[in-house]
C-alpha cells in the first residue's frame, strides 16, 4: 500500500528508527502521515509497541526448585584459608595442575631425600646417639602416620639403638656440658599440632571429596581423569612427607612440606568442586 | 515513596551482605542469592529459551559471583553488577554451545516471509509471549530479552555481545517481527 509520501516498504525500513525516536523531523512527519492513512502499517506499529510493553512488564520467573544447595556445594568455602592467593590461580588449566603437582612431588622427594640422607646416611658424623625412647615415641604417636612408619626403610633396625647420624635436634641432645633439650616433649607437642592439623585437613578433604564424587558425572571425563591423576601425585607426595616426618617428627621443614602437600590437595579438590558442569 | 524506601533498604542490606560474602560468609551470600535469584533466573531462562537451562545457568552465575565478589568495588549497585555478570555467563555459555546455536539461527532462514496483510490488533497473553520468546533464534532472543525485557540500551548490548549498535537494532526489530508473527498464529 502507498500513501501520499511513503510506501509501506519505506515505512518498514524507517520503523526501527521511528521506534527508537532517532528519525529527523521530516522523516518522522512522513511516517506519521503514512500511519494515519495505512491500516496495515498502523496495525504493525501498534502490535510491536504492545509486544515491547508486555515484555517490559513480564514478572520475574521462579525456579522450579531451590538452587541454593547446588550453589553451596560448589562454593564450599575453605576451612583453611590460602594466604594471599592470587585470584587467577583459582582457574588454572589442567596442564598447570599437572606441572604444579609434579613440582610438588619433586620438591617433596628432594627435600625428603636431603633430610633423610643427612639423618640416616651411613658413615656421616660418626656420632652414635641413643635414641630408643625417641624411636618408641615416634611409633606410639604415629596415629595416621603409623602406616607410613611401617614402610620406613629403618623398620626392623631395632628399637633400642640405631646406628645413624643425629639430626640437628638429636646432635644438641648429646652435646656434652649442655642441658639436654627435650625432643620428646617437642615431638609430643608437634604431634599434637599435627594431629589437630590432620583432623582439620581430613574433614575438609572428606567434604570436598564427597562434593567432587557427587559432581563426577557432571564433569567432562577428560577433566576428571586429569584431576584423579594429579590427586594420585599429590597423595604420593603426602605419603612421602608423612613417612619422612614419622622418622623425624621434629623437622619443621618436613612438617611444612606435608602442610604444603595437603594445601595442594585441598586446592585441587576445591577447584574441582567449583568447576562448571560440562555441557 | 514506599517503593523508593524499599529499594534504598535493599541496597543497604545488599552492601552489608556483599561485604560479608566477599570475606567468605556463606550465609550472607545465601541472603544475596535469595534476594536476587528470581531476577537472575528470569534473565537466564529467557535468554537461554529454557527453564531447565536457566536453572543451570543461574547456578553458574552465583558460583561465578562468589568467585568474583572480592573484585566488586561498589562502583555500581550490586544488582547492576550481578545482572551484567549474569549476561556475560549466559553469552559465554552460548559461545561454548556455538554449533547448536548456529543451527538454531539457521532455522530463521527457513521462515516464511512476513505476511503483510493487515490484521486486527492482537491480544497478547503473557504465557504466549514467553513461549514465543523462547522459540526465537538465539541471537534475536538475547537482544530482545536484553533490550525489551531487561531495559539495556543498544550501546550496552553491543558492548556485551561484541556487535555494533546498528546490528543490535536490526536484530531487535527482527525479533519483534518474528514475535508478532508467532503470536498471531
Amino acid at each position: 500500500m502507498t500513501s501520499s509520501n511513503m510506501t509501506c516498504e519505506a515505512f518498514d525500513a524507517a520503523l526501527p528508527d521511528y521506534l527508537e525516536g532517532t528519525l529527523d523531523g521530516a522523516r518522522r512527519g512522513s511516517v506519521e502521515q503514512h500511519l494515519g492513512e495505512c491500516v496495515r502499517c498502523a496495525s504493525l506499529l501498534r502490535d510491536i509497541e504492545n509486544i515491547s510493553k508486555e515484555a517490559a512488564a513480564m514478572p520475574d520467573l521462579v525456579p522450579s526448585r531451590d538452587l541454593w544447595q547446588g550453589i553451596e556445594a560448589r562454593i564450599a568455602a575453605p576451612v583453611i584459608p590460602f594466604a594471599a592467593r592470587p585470584e587467577r590461580q583459582r582457574h588454572f588449566a589442567p596442564a598447570w595442575m599437572g606441572i604444579a603437582a609434579a613440582a610438588l612431588i619433586v620438591s617433596t622427594a628432594g627435600i625428603t631425600y636431603m633430610l633423610t640422607a643427612r639423618s640416616f646416611g651411613p658413615g656421616q658424623g660418626g656420632t652414635v646417639a641413643q635414641i630408643a625412647p625417641r624411636a618408641n615415641q615416634t611409633q606410639s604417636n604415629g596415629g595416621p602416620d603409623s602406616d607410613a612408619t611401617a614402610t620406613s626403610p629403618n623398620r626392623g633396625a631395632g628399637s633400642t639403638q640405631l646406628n645413624r647420624a643425629p639430626s640437628r635436634l638429636e646432635a644438641s641432645d648429646v652435646t656434652p656440658g649442655r642441658p639436654p633439650r627435650t625432643p620428646a616433649s617437642l615431638v609430643s607437642q608437634s604431634n599434637a599440632d599435627r594431629a589437630h592439623s590432620d583432623l582439620v585437613y581430613g574433614r575438609e578433604i572428606d567434604m570436598l571429596q564427597r562434593i567432587v564424587s557427587q559432581r563426577r558425572t557432571e564433569l567432562d571425563s577428560s577433566t576428571v581423569a586429569i584431576i584423579e591423576k594429579n590427586l594420585k601425585i599429590i597423595d604420593a607426595a603426602i605419603e612421602q612427607s608423612r613417612a619422612a616426618l614419622a622418622r623425624d617428627p621434629a623437622s619443621r621443614m618436613l612438617d611444612q612440606q606435608l602442610t604444603h602437600a595437603l594445601d595442594k590437595k585441598v586446592e585441587l579438590l576445591r577447584t574441582a568442586a567449583m568447576l562448571r558442569a560440562s555441557t | 515513596m514506599a517503593a523508593a524506601s524499599n529499594l534504598a533498604r535493599k541496597a543497604v542490606s545488599d552492601s552489608t551482605d556483599v561485604a560479608l560474602a566477599a570475606g567468605g560468609d556463606r550465609q550472607a551470600f545465601e541472603r544475596l542469592y535469595r534476594t536476587h535469584a528470581n531476577r537472575v533466573f528470569s534473565l537466564c531462562a529467557r535468554m537461554s529459551g529454557s527453564r531447565t537451562r536457566g536453572e543451570e545457568l543461574t547456578q553458574d552465575v552465583f558460583v561465578r559471583t562468589w568467585e568474583k565478589l572480592p573484585q566488586f568495588r561498589g562502583e555500581s549497585a550490586f544488582s547492576t553488577w550481578l545482572h551484567r555478570l549474569a549476561v556475560n555467563v549466559v553469552l559465554n555459555a552460548r559461545k561454548s554451545e556455538g554449533k547448536q546455536a548456529s543451527r538454531t539461527d539457521q532455522s530463521e532462514e527457513d521462515e516464511e516471509p512476513w505476511d503483510q496483510v493487515a490484521r486486527a490488533p492482537m491480544h497478547i497473553e503473557r504465557m504466549d509471549l514467553a513461549n514465543a520468546i523462547a522459540k526465537l533464534p538465539a541471537g534475536a532472543r538475547n537482544i530482545f530479552v536484553l533490550h525489551d525485557v531487561e531495559g539495556y540500551k543498544h550501546e550496552e548490548i553491543a558492548e556485551m555481545m561484541g556487535i555494533t549498535s546498528g546490528g543490535s537494532k536490526a536484530q531487535l526489530h527482527r525479533a519483534r517481527l518474528l514475535l508478532r508473527e508467532a503470536l498471531e498464529r
